[in-house]
């Protein structure tokens, strides 16, 4: 079992140091972006400009290889599924009783993979640039309440924990001749309460104790809060922001006020 | 390594046998480089070290949770690596160092008979195992209630008859006494002395120096994934040089025995009985 690491590398690049609330919001309007577009050429483009920032953020290869793999395996279901289901525009390329395979069916299979790819790389480049506490005080400054962005902030920093004590949970169990993997579907996912149980437990107990722990620093003894570092919008981060506006307004204004297609 | 000298335990057979046993990690971290160590039948050995020194994954090792890259390991005449854990379960236990890693049952009773259970042994039989694991911790006041309501050190015997639930012949502690007070502390001791009496291998994984010096026959130190000394307890206790490099500091007995060391009081006592017998022949002589 593989542990989950923080997505987040730290250095100094452009993106780095960009206000979290800009790169928040670029990121949700280049994933409008890859949603507004289904030219595959189009799509193609959007995803070297996404790649080209994540190069730029110094996303290592193999941290790439790794958040894309789950992707990848998605990419290739959308691109062998699409055309059996698709069975739309001609030329028809083969016809198996109701199945029939076009190729503009094919083509839009590939788009739609480019297009999942982007939506997923692009939220990539914010993850591997920004650090949690970042990121969090990014979304409570664009109105998200403290108490969800703080509860946010130690889910995000409790997942390698959570991923530590479950592989030592499974492996406690193991040791006590529970196979995971051994027998029919019920009787394996009966298995897993064996994990589960002390799972829940250990989360509840850290949870309880991270409240105390809460509690004993004074959170929440006044109501209006006081930051140690706050965000301030520099000239770059308005021109970082100006540039995605433009670069997502230009393609959805073509598409809805003048009508073309893309 | 230095060569182990006197033996306080008789040595039987050989229960596990490991030869340069290297592991690392993914991601790089060489935690064992090149371990050789026997564990003989009947022993109750501690591996002691700093934080970080291999024990634990020593453990892992034998008893299948890990897999080694290189080297071979041997226990009770069979090769380790080709067996699942399942498998090496029935031959060597390993009782976690978190008892909330394991628990989960509604009783204490299910808790304990999950391990048999899972070994595939007819259900009279492991109603019989997990009684005699029960009584072997202490348990049958408690085997109804649920273990995870419990306090630690409930939870903790618990634990250990789960694993001893399996009858293993080489018991794995690992921390078996952090964050219990003296008396149960005493009290879980006593209860692993007997399992050992009565012929189970031990292997206790621990930093409390106090508890190697009251029971351990010997005295494995490890030190950045190797073992740096494997001696009788006394012996092991001699050198405070080579103990500090490992993290370890003796239990107070001995620093007090090394202190006197310049008026005839030999480095190597491990108990305060053994001290004050020393000193009341050191004043014999001198009157």
């Amino acid at each position: 079992m593989t542990v989950f690491v923080d997505l987040y590398t730290d250095a100094d690049t452009f993106l780095h140091r960009l206000d979290p609330r800009v790169k928040i919001v670029a990121v949700v309007l280049l994933s409008l972006l890859a949603l507004i577009i289904g030219n595959l050429v189009h799509l193609l483009v959007l995803l070297a400009f996404v790649l080209l920032l994540l190069a730029l953020g110094r996303a290592t290869l193999s941290k790439t290889v790794f958040a894309l793999k789950f992707v990848f395996r998605i990419m290739v279901m959308i691109v062998v599924l699409w055309p059996i289901f698709d069975p739309s525009g001609t030329p028809v390329l083969a016809e198996l009783g109701p199945v029939k395979i076009t190729e503009p069916a094919i083509w839009k299979g590939v788009a739609m993979a480019v297009r999942v790819c982007c939506l997923a790389t692009v939220w990539y480049i914010l993850m591997f640039t920004t650090s949690q506490r970042d990121l969090v005080r990014g979304l409570v400054k664009l109105g998200l309440r403290f108490d969800f962005g703080l509860a946010l902030a130690i889910a995000l920093r409790f997942i390698p924990t959570f991923g530590v004590t479950v592989e030592s949970i499974t492996d406690a169990q193991r040791a006590r001749g529970l196979e995971l993997d051994k027998g029919a579907p019920l009787r394996r996912s009966k298995n897993y309460v064996a994990v589960l149980v002390p799972t829940i437990v250990s989360a509840l107990r850290t949870a309880d104790m991270l409240s105390l722990a809460l509690q004993s620093r004074a959170y929440g003894a006044r109501p209006d809060r006081t930051y140690l570092r706050d965000l301030k919008m520099r000239w770059t981060d308005a021109l970082a922001l100006a540039v995605v506006v433009t670069i997502f307004a230009i393609p959805a204004i073509a598409k809805y006020l003048l009508d073309a297609s893309l | 390594m230095i060569p182990s000298t006197a033996q306080v335990m008789p040595r039987p057979g050989k229960m596990v046998s490991v030869r340069d046993l290297k592991f690392t990690y993914e991601g790089g971290v060489e935690a064992l480089r090149g371990v050789n160590l026997d564990i003989h039948e009947g022993e109750m050995l501690a591996i002691v070290g700093g934080n970080g020194s291999g024990k634990t994954t020593f453990a892992k090792i034998l008893n299948g949770l890990l897999r080694p890259p290189s080297g071979s390991v041997v226990v009770d005449g069979k090769n380790a690596s080709s067996m699942t854990v399942a498998e090496l379960a029935k031959t060597v236990g390993y009782a976690f160092q978190n008892p909330d890693h394991q628990l989960f049952s509604s009783t204490v009773e299910d808790e304990v008979r999950f391990g048999p259970r899972n070994l595939g042994y007819p259900e009279a039989e492991v109603a019989r195992m997990a009684g005699q694991a029960m009584d072997a911790m202490r348990l049958g006041a408690i085997r109804g209630l649920p273990p995870l309501s419990l306090r630690l050190s409930d939870r903790r015997r618990i634990s250990i008859a789960s694993v001893i639930a399996m009858d293993p012949k080489v018991l794995i502690l690992d921390e078996p006494t952090t964050g219990l007070d003296a008396a149960e502390t005493k009290n879980l001791m006593e209860s692993v002395s007997m399992l050992n009496r009565e012929g189970r291998t031990i292997v206790l994984i621990t930093h409390d120096m106090r508890l190697v010096a009251e029971y351990a026959h010997r005295v494995v130190v490890m030190s950045n994934g190797r073992v740096l000394l494997d001696s009788d307890v006394s012996g092991a206790f001699s050198d405070l040089a080579l103990l500090r490099q490992s993290s370890l500091e003796p239990p107070p007995v001995t620093l007090l025995a090394h202190g006197l060391s310049d008026h005839g009081i030999p480095k190597d006592i491990i108990s305060p009985q053994e001290l004050a017998l020393r000193l009341l022949m050191l004043r014999g002589e001198r009157q």
